[in-house]
């Protein structure tokens, strides 16, 4: 139940807010994909580099479309509006408002991810995107938003968000597979970034896209960011002394 | 009923509240009175489990508060000092996320909304997003969305901050309205003829510390109930008497510009929070 009224309460954002979401969905991915793939046109791994930069994309719209929707605005919620504050006083279950913001931020991100799913349809790639890439899309959705969440609720200011993106959507965004595989990397860095939860979600996509295996590696790994992050949201809500 | 036993709240080195102890009887109109930063405004956090004590705990009907008890959450409803809400909802979300946040029905919710939107003059406002609201109309609002549980305890921090004199003495009047409904209303407040007018007990808090809990009536009869006062050089300096024939008698004695009165609750806010004036 009060799963259902977060997701009500995201979906009245959505709706009042549907062209600013989409346009920031819309904007730095398709940039990429018209700088990186389409103006300069170069191949990888003997393959157009499209087919290896659109998996890429997708999962990182993914990750930045959950991570804003709830790191911005829990941020202000928490710290500027206090409307935090009316769900903390209700009979709410909080758990059930964890859950609502992880599901709710999750499908922002998969929101994001589709829109780009659907702008390179015209684009000959012959990619698969089946419905496990979508799993690993809103798993993926689910990782960023719980980290948004322990963020939002460290946060100290509302303008803190913004830093966030900079500090950890931004650095992840290059490094973790999108652009470039990490095989290339030095050996420890690349160990380090291929266990980030964007590595594994781009390269399960991508694999997928080939008509590969994605593996069951990538799986674990991002269910174990998700307890964990998961865990310490619960945990700050219900214990944090001055939330 | 309310139990609040030792209850400390500490913001690094500061105490904000200070091993506060009292029972707020269930249907009582209760006031918590202080001066800026004596505390009032965190105990009330504390009561609406926004902050976690230090220590101590607080009760309702026998069993502990805390962030899990949604049994005892489900009777309390709270109107922060602050503008709490999504500012950009419109009037109907905000009373809809209200209403689903208590589990109520989408038919109760339009009901009651409606109700009350009309009762607070709101109803031709009500697709118009908080952020657009003038802050009498968000005050009211606030109240809206509080009243619209039905709750069994009523927490109101300053509720009529920033009203108008009208705006207050309709506010007041809708506060007893409810509080005749035996609902519990513990009331934080800097004006204290609103304390004195509403409340049957009230608390005078300072830094963070319990100082005085009683009827107005019986803390002005502590202090003394007759007042007169004087200009000195120091300034207005008042000398309370238990006898108003004493306080004749001195009034009699003192210059010109001596004035007799009756003491008031303000008079025992200040002498407890020990500023502007001398107790006799």
């Amino acid at each position: 139940m009060g799963i259902l009224t977060v997701l009500w309460e995201k979906w009245v954002e959505f709706r009042r807010d549907f062209f600013k979401i989409t346009a920031a969905a819309l904007i730095t991915p398709v940039m990429y994909l018209i700088i990186f793939g389409l103006g300069i046109q170069t191949t990888s791994h003997g393959e157009p580099y499209l087919h290896f930069l659109v998996p890429g994309v997708v999962a990182m719209a993914t990750m930045t479309g959950s991570f804003s929707a709830i790191a911005q605005n829990m941020s202000v919620q928490r710290l500027y509006e206090k409307a935090l504050d009316q769900v903390m006083v209700s009979p709410t279950p909080l758990w059930q408002f964890i859950l609502g913001q992880v599901i709710g931020g999750s499908l922002r991100g998969m929101y994001a991810g589709c829109i780009i799913l659907l702008l390179t349809l015209p684009i000959s790639t012959d990619l698969t995107f089946n419905g496990l890439s979508f799993l690993i899309m809103f798993l993926n959705g689910t990782v960023f938003s719980t980290i948004a969440l322990v963020l939002s609720f460290l946060a100290k200011s509302y303008t803190d968000a913004p830093r966030y993106t900079s500090y950890i959507i931004m650095p992840m965004s290059f490094l973790c597979n999108t652009f470039f595989s990490t095989d290339q990397m030095p050996v420890g860095f690349r160990q380090v970034i291929s266990f980030l939860p964007l590595s594994q979600s781009c390269d399960m996509i991508r694999k997928i896209a080939n008509g590969e295996s994605a593996g069951w590696l990538g799986f674990v790994i991002l269910a174990a960011y998700l307890a964990i992050f998961g865990f310490i949201s619960v945990m700050f809500i219900y214990k944090k002394k001055n939330l | 009923m309310i139990e609040i036993k030792d209850l400390t709240k500490k913001f690094g080195d500061f105490t904000a509240v200070d091993k506060l102890s009292m029972t707020i009887k269930t249907g009582e109109f209760f006031g918590l009175l202080g001066p800026n930063g004596a505390g009032k405004t965190t105990t009330i956090s504390m009561m609406s489990t926004v902050l976690l004590p230090t220590s101590g705990e607080i009760f309702i009907d026998g069993k502990k508060l805390d962030r899990k008890a949604s049994a005892e959450k489900r009777k309390l409803s709270v109107i922060t000092q602050e503008y709490s809400m999504r500012q950009d909802m419109t009037m109907d979300e905000v009373m809809e996320y209200q209403g689903r946040l208590y589990f109520m029905s989408r038919k109760e919710i339009k009901q009651k909304s409606e109700e009350l939107l009309e009762f607070a003059g709101l109803q031709e406002f009500r697709k118009r997003t908080v952020r657009h609201l003038s802050g009498g109309m968000k005050r009211k609002l606030m109240i809206c969305r509080a009243l619209m549980i039905e709750p069994e305890i009523l927490l109101l921090d300053e509720p009529t901050a920033g009203m108008d004199a009208l705006s207050r003495r309709q506010m007041w009047n809708l506060l007893r309205q409810v509080n005749v409904r035996n609902m519990t209303i513990v009331l934080t407040t800097h004006y204290i003829e609103e304390a004195q007018a509403l409340c049957e007990r009230v608390a005078l808090i300072n830094r963070g510390k319990l100082q005085k809990l009683d009827t107005p009536t019986q803390l002005i009869e502590d202090l003394g109930a007759f007042a007169v006062d004087e200009t000195s050089k120091d300034g207005l300096l008042s000398k309370y008497f238990h006898d108003r024939d004493e306080a004749i008698a001195y009034l009699s004695q003192a210059g010109p510009d001596a004035s007799f009165r009756a003491t008031t609750l303000e008079d025992v806010f200040v002498d407890v929070a020990g500023q502007k004036l001398e107790r006799k």
